[in-house]
């Protein structure tokens, strides 16, 4: 979940309310499906629960959302945009690279301390979330004042071209900066493969940024001084980047800045961005009621609808809703449903009991683990619970086995978890390890999924059940594992059959495979050199079988 | 209590062990175990009483002992080099080439080299020069046979005392180690002999019901087993069947049946754990992949606009260990559900993560679904308060606007637990249309998933979550059954 940092009074200011608690505010921010995580004096740190709701990510979006519930505006919010005349001339050799870009020039900005940390706060947050680590939209903000119109969008081979990036003092060319910027080498992944890369410039050669990477020191820094803003998203869809351009220039609105449009030069059409023209969706009446469960009236639809921002007309059978540009995420009638129950709020919904009568069952493997776990129980022996993710020290060297059908972990985080467990036995023997302060005999079993690799699977993976048990004293002997096989395979119902074996864990003469019909296990005294693997000095037995 | 209770409450083990020490001298108690008759474990155990009851004194001293090392051990069995050397030169005639005699001896070259040497300095044997030199037995070892190193090796096995010389010689040879022994030394005290004398007055032993008894560890399962299955029995009372739950699953049923789109954040290398082996996995019949594949790419004609990408069934295809229970769920709407049907899953799911006192990358997750044309929002939170109630015994509770991938409306429960205050409970919503209706299914379906290890942390009063799978057998040995209900 996306954690923003947000002024309590910069979001009064803008939502037009005053919060008088702690439980007024958390209830508002619901609103936005949004958490206050955390309140320190002014400050409030706030989580945004829907990752597809980008325009959500500053204090002006939050308190857009919030303002229409407390104050007389309503539905779609109107925001004026004034023709610029300007153009961004998009280039054909970019067609390939990163084909999409939109932009706007933002005047009569006033920078406050607390804009400038929203606008950075956005720009970062939504090319992390929406923008797919800037892959689908990287956005760059820019000082109007010192650049030329018309833009290009165009690219440039490595060494063509060079430039100071932003927070440096030198220039460098293109390769330069993908081989040494900080941000270069993060994003160098995003240009991998091309022979020339994406460059913004202005009409007198002057370069803005090279998206998705970085701006240019001289002009793509915004500071207290800036008055006029260039902003421009670049990406591989146009829809992707015209929302999160909303996104950001609905945001600098919301702080009363005037908006002027860009016209995009595309070889062969032309576009014109920012483009605020609300989205439609129609929701059926009946939907909502089979959704809800309630039977609003439809004046009660239209205000609640209103209250979310969309604009809502009752058609024959269904509402036509508007709703803002800056959204992409209503995919379907159940969205803008979700959007009309928040707006009732959820906990002013009665519930309604379940009243569904079905039989319930436990599985067939849990029924099979309770039985084996009563069994073990009554022998007297203590449950224990490991992990059924481990090491190949455990599961392999220790015991002198060598690799076989392992599942294994590509990501491990560490190398204690970086494979799944073939065996319980390793991690029981580990368990003993860490006891031996304990008082002794000390008799413990394992009942848990292990895996094996398996073709013939769906998942081509075998995740059999086994039950490991293992005593550690001086009564650990052979006869005394074998007693405790025979008495659990006499109450299990299971008829069982030992033949000799030579494993390599198990001491010689003192082992045997257990075969119950086709299910494999084993039998016998750890050996000597195995109890030294695991620091152990008390004879060990064990039996290991599959249930 | 007075010295006649005192020695009536004692237990014949007790008795035993202390009459064995009954002198001015203190006892180890392996002499006591020798002298009563005990098993070591009882005099130990008795020794604890005994010294409780103030009737003896223990202490401890510590000394050295001697013992064979493992080549030491090896040498009792088979002999020392130098003699295995000369018995073989012996019946081969007394007289051999280096080769041949090595060979024979069967002695690794270099305890070889040290019995001829040996031999040597003791003029045992002598070394004839030549073209191929010869050993040849002097006939000295015959007319001054040295003491045994095997009677020594004995010596030393038997704890007999070794002249400190021969002593430092083995142990130069890594033959016989030294080691600290902690070894426990009992008295009796003044106490102890009235007692021991009140014994031998009292007629019969009158019990002490209060003393203390030996400790019995029962067999029991493992506290969080026991959780899981008290949950587990809920949920089938409340008419939920138990889905499989594989720990091994396809990116299908984790994110693409639940319409989390391919580029999604959340499916990314750092928030999952991948599988270097096996790579990918089967895939259910086409028909069913090409709805879900429509679903993403146009809304597979649900009313719905879809992701608008291109989707990648290979991606699909890949194997991971399952991220939420939810996938369960999913997969089980694939294999086909009853209508109306209550299905749960409690399983293990797998997140990489830094282990710590509050993140485990590996945990149990319980997800459900209710299918029924019934079933609508007003019912979800309905069936959200009943789960409140039935797992966190509360009725104070709160519905918070959430946001998951696969459900539309999305609630989130938050509960007052009595002792942590609001926590959040778990996560529920109705899914979507583009995942139920390419599955072929038009009703209503509620998902839920709940939150069990923090509950489970609060039922067995632990503050760390690792100790839900905890490796410490005395506190497993000291959980009480009854705790969880």
């Amino acid at each position: 979940m996306p954690s923003l940092e947000i002024s309590k009074k910069d979001l009064e200011s803008l939502a037009k309310t005053k919060f008088a608690s702690k439980e007024k505010l958390e209830e508002a921010l619901e609103f936005a499906k949004c958490e206050l995580d955390a309140i320190e004096g002014d400050k409030l740190a706030i989580g945004v629960s829907d990752t597809n709701r980008p325009d959500l990510l500053s204090a002006e979006g939050i308190a857009r959302e919030i303002r229409s519930h407390y104050s007389k505006e309503k539905g779609v919010p109107k925001y004026k945009i004034t023709n610029s005349s300007v153009s961004l001339i998009v280039d054909k050799n970019i067609e390939k690279i990163r084909p999409c870009i939109a932009a706007a020039i933002v005047k009569k900005v006033n920078v406050t301390e607390e804009f400038l940390a929203q606008m950075i706060q956005l720009q970062e947050k939504v090319c992390l979330t929406f923008g797919r680590k800037r892959k689908e939209a990287a956005i760059g903000l820019y000082d109007w004042s010192k650049l030329k119109a018309p833009m290009h969008y165009k690219a440039f081979r490595p060494k063509e071209l060079k430039f100071i990036p932003l927070d440096y003092k030198a220039e460098m060319d293109l390769e330069e900066i993908l081989l040494e910027h900080p941000k270069g080498k993060e994003y160098a992944h995003l240009l991998k493969g091309f022979e020339k890369y994406p460059i913004v410039i202005d009409n007198e050669g002057k370069v803005a940024s090279m998206p998705p990477v970085i701006n240019s020191q001289a002009t793509g820094k915004v500071s207290e001084t800036t008055k006029e803003l260039l902003v421009e998203v670049t990406g591989h869809k146009q829809e992707t980047v015209n929302t999160a351009l909303n996104v950001m220039v609905s945001a600098l609105a919301e702080r009363g800045f005037d908006i002027y449009n860009v016209k995009i030069k595309y070889p062969g059409k032309s576009i014109v961005t920012p483009d605020f023209l609300p989205k439609k969706i129609d929701v059926k009446i009946e939907s909502i009621k089979r959704l809800s469960g309630l039977s609003p009236s439809e004046k009660q639809i239209i205000e609640l609808f209103g209250k979310a921002r969309y604009n809502a007309r009752k058609k024959k059978g269904f509402f036509s809703c508007e709703y803002p540009a800056y959204r992409q995420d209503v995919l379907h009638e159940v969205d803008a449903i979700e959007d009309l129950l928040i707006s009732i709020g959820y906990n002013k919904i009665t519930p309604l009991p379940v009243e569904l009568a079905c039989v319930g069952a436990e599985s067939r493997e849990t029924k099979i683990m309770d039985s084996a776990r009563e069994i073990c129980t009554g022998l007297g022996l203590q449950e224990a619970l490991t992990f059924t993710m481990t090491s190949k020290g455990k599961q392999l060297q220790k015991i002198f086995l060598s690799e076989k059908s392992l599942v294994e972990i590509a990501n491990p985080v560490s190398a204690n978890y970086e494979i799944f467990r073939q065996r319980i036995l390793p991690e029981l023997l580990d368990f003993f390890g860490k006891n031996k302060n304990c008082e002794y005999p000390q008799k413990i079993f394992e009942i848990g999924k292990c895996f094996e690799t398996n073709e013939g699977l769906e998942t081509k993976t075998r995740e059999p059940i086994k039950l490991c048990i293992a005593i550690s004293g001086k009564e650990a002997e052979f006869t005394l594992i074998k007693s405790i096989l025979d008495a659990f395979c006499k109450n299990m119902g299971l008829e069982y059959e030992l033949r000799e074996s030579e494993l390599a864990f198990l001491e010689k003469g003192k082992q045997g495979e257990i075969l119950i019909g086709n299910k494999k296990g084993f039998i016998g005294e750890i050996n000597r050199k195995v109890l030294q693997n695991f620091g152990l000095e008390m004879p060990t037995a064990a039996l290991e079988i599959e249930l | 209590m007075d010295l006649k209770a005192i020695a009536a409450s004692l237990s014949e083990i007790e008795k035993k062990a202390l009459k064995a020490i009954g002198s001015e001298e203190s006892f180890s108690f392996e002499e006591i175990a020798g002298k009563s008759g005990l098993q070591i474990d009882s005099v130990r155990r008795a020794m604890g009483w005994l010294a409780e009851k103030k009737l003896v004194e223990i202490s401890e001293e510590k000394k050295f002992e001697k013992r064979l090392t493992e080549k030491g051990k090896i040498y009792l069995e088979k002999g020392m080099p130098e003699e295995v050397f000369l018995d073989c030169l012996e019946k081969i005639g007394g007289t051999s080439d280096f080769e041949e005699l090595q060979k024979k001896t069967f002695l690794p070259k270099e305890e070889f080299g040290f019995a001829l040497g040996f031999n040597r300095k003791k003029n045992f044997v002598v070394i004839l020069k030549g073209e191929k030199p010869r050993i040849q037995l002097t006939g000295l070892s015959k007319e001054l046979p040295p003491e045994s190193g095997k009677e020594l090796l004995e010596k030393i096995e038997e704890k007999k005392l070794l002249e400190r010389e021969k002593f430092l010689e083995l142990r130069e040879r890594g033959i016989v180690e030294e080691i600290e022994k902690t070894a426990r030394k009992a008295r009796i005290n003044e106490q102890g002999k009235k007692a021991l004398e009140a014994i031998g007055s009292a007629k019969e032993r009158a019990y002490n019901i209060q003393g203390a008894v030996p400790e019995i560890f029962i067999g029991k399962k493992q506290p969080y087993v026991r959780f899981l299955q008290g949950i587990r029995r809920k949920l089938t009372e409340l008419g939920f069947v138990e889905m499989d739950s594989p720990a091994i699953v396809q990116e299908f049923y984790n994110f693409d049946v639940l319409f989390q789109p391919q580029n999604h954040p959340a499916r990314q290398w750092a928030d999952t754990y991948q599988l270097k082996q096996p790579k990918f996995g089967a895939l259910p019949p086409e028909k069913i992949v090409e709805k879900i594949k429509a679903a993403h790419e146009n809304g597979a004609g649900t009313g719905s606009r879809g992701w608008q990408y291109k989707w990648d069934i290979e991606i699909a295809k890949k194997l991971m260990p399952a991220a939420h229970a939810t996938a369960h769920s999913a997969r089980q709407l694939v294999k086909g559900v009853k209508v109306p049907g209550k299905y749960f899953s409690i399983s293990r799911c797998y997140r990489p993560d830094i282990v710590d006192a509050k993140h485990l990358i590996e945990f149990n997750q319980m997800d459900g679904i209710i299918i029924d044309e019934q079933m609508n929002f007003r019912k979800l939170l309905g069936m959200l308060r009943q789960f409140a109630v039935e797992f966190a015994g509360t009725e104070k509770i709160k519905f918070v606007p959430s946001y998951y991938p696969f459900t539309e409306p999305s609630c989130q429960l938050n509960v007052k637990h009595p002792e942590l205050g609001w926590i959040e409970l778990g996560g529920s919503g109705i899914f979507r249309p583009e995942l139920t209706l390419p599955l072929g299914i038009k009703q209503p379906v509620l998902a839920w998933g709940l939150g069990i290890d923090r509950l489970a942390m609060v039922k067995l009063g632990i503050k760390d979550i690792r100790q839900l799978f905890s490796d410490d057998l005395n506190w497993l040995r000291k959980q009480p059954m009854a705790a969880i209900e």
